[in-house]
């Protein structure tokens, strides 16, 4: 029996959310998707989340910052970053962080199934990844 | 698991403590062993490509193009091998092509001078001060080599992440610092650069799969898009492009082939 894996997926680019989303509910996670980088910090003061996708690079609050958000706040969760800006120098801070994964864009969704797939592994979370496949962009 | 790699001014340390890191992490070591490899899947004299590595750049000619392919290929097998994780890698020059992977540790290994004086005087019956200036002609001549193969000068301590210093600190004590620094989770692997590797992987078969006929081509790898650009005469712009395209598509990994020719040639080969 595979359980649900709760996912908050944080991007200001409103496509992102409206494509992964539908995408990783597919996969068995149940998907709560945010543009506002402070509307997903108040969320995530809220509930423990198991793993957080975020973009890196939006307005007022970085990615970086919600990473180091949510180590304070729940030390389980996974951080995925996402970013169109990829270098050696942040995957490596972001990793020093404690980022789950970092990722460029522009990635398949099938990348993020793979990520996601690892992180519930990590988690000891059994989700039924094999019966689904997400559509590629 | 990551990946480490050793440079040194001291062929010997630095293959010594590449072996002892990799027993000491279970890694696979990478070394020299690999040329024959290379030699095979090449068609090249394992002595050649030893040649390419070490030798002092000829300016233009055949020697120049040689020695450009003889690397080229070297660097394909050992990319191809770096993907695979879990590799320390020394005496490949890898340190100056496996750039901006965040999984990649870059070491630098300072040999005690004053021992590696004394070594050269002992092994080529030369007095001290002539082993010294042997020695600094070498350092220069790998300042030159690295400049004109890769733009980097492998000397310079900033292109490293680690800097040892054997005159303070013992092989074993060496050994030690880069496995806990490999340990860091800076330098874990992540599918950012993961995919990185691929690319230079992708990139640099696909260029050392051109080079023989087609000397002068910059190639850039995106996922399993190629992008190739060279040079050509207006005349010949269009069959140069198809050329590439045919033989580039049908290459492993290959998904879309982009090949851009611009008009004049090239004076340097990238």
């Amino acid at each position: 029996m595979s359980e649900r894996l709760s996912v908050l997926l944080l991007d200001d680019e409103p496509i992102v959310g409206k494509r992964l989303g539908p995408a990783l509910g597919k996969i068995g996670c149940d998907v709560e998707a945010f543009e506002d980088p402070k509307k997903a910090l108040e969320r995530i003061d809220q509930k423990n989340f198991d793993v957080v996708v975020t973009d890196i690079r939006m307005g007022e609050i970085d990615g970086m910052q919600v990473l180091d958000h949510v180590r304070t706040k729940s030390p389980r969760t996974r951080v995925i970053l996402i970013t169109g800006y990829a270098m050696m120098e942040l995957a490596r801070e972001a990793m020093e962080k404690g980022a789950f994964d970092f990722i460029s864009k522009p990635f398949k969704a099938n990348d993020l199934r793979q990520v996601i797939a690892k992180a519930a592994r990590a988690l000891g979370v059994s989700v039924d990844f094999e019966n689904a496949t997400i559509p590629s962009r | 698991m990551s990946i480490i790699i050793i440079s040194s001014d001291s062929t010997e340390k630095g293959e010594e403590i590449a072996h002892k890191t990799a027993q000491a992490l279970d890694y696979a070591c990478l070394g020299r062993e690999l040329l024959p490899v290379v030699a095979d899947q090449y068609g090249i004299p394992t002595d050649k490509l030893e040649w390419a590595l070490e030798a002092s750049p000829p300016s233009w000619g055949r020697s120049a193009g040689l020695q450009r392919r003889c690397l080229a290929y070297i660097q394909t097998t050992t990319l191809g091998e770096l993907v695979k994780d879990n590799r320390v890698c020394h005496g490949l020059a890898a340190h100056l092509y496996v750039v901006g992977i965040s999984h990649a540790l870059r070491v630098r290994i300072l040999a005690d001078p004053a021992e590696q004086a004394r070594e050269i005087s002992k092994r080529g019956s030369v007095p001290l001060e002539k082993a010294r200036r042997l020695m600094d002609r070498q350092r220069k001549l790998r300042q030159r080599w690295s400049l004109t193969h890769y733009q980097l000068n492998e000397t310079d301590p900033s292109q490293y992440d680690l800097v040892i210093s054997l005159s303070q600190i013992n092989t074993d004590e060496a050994i030690k610092i880069i496995v806990q620094t490999a340990g860091y989770r800076r330098f874990a692997p992540m599918t950012y650069s993961l995919r990185c590797m691929e690319d230079a992987e992708l990139a640099c078969r696909v260029r050392a799969g051109l080079l023989e006929t087609f000397p002068n081509v910059k190639v850039r790898a995106e996922g399993g898009t190629v992008i190739v650009e060279t040079k050509g005469t207006r005349q010949n712009k269009l069959k140069k492009a198809a050329a590439i395209k045919e033989q580039v598509q049908n290459m492993e990994g290959v998904d879309y082939v982009e090949v851009h020719v611009k008009n004049g040639l090239f004076k340097k080969a990238p």
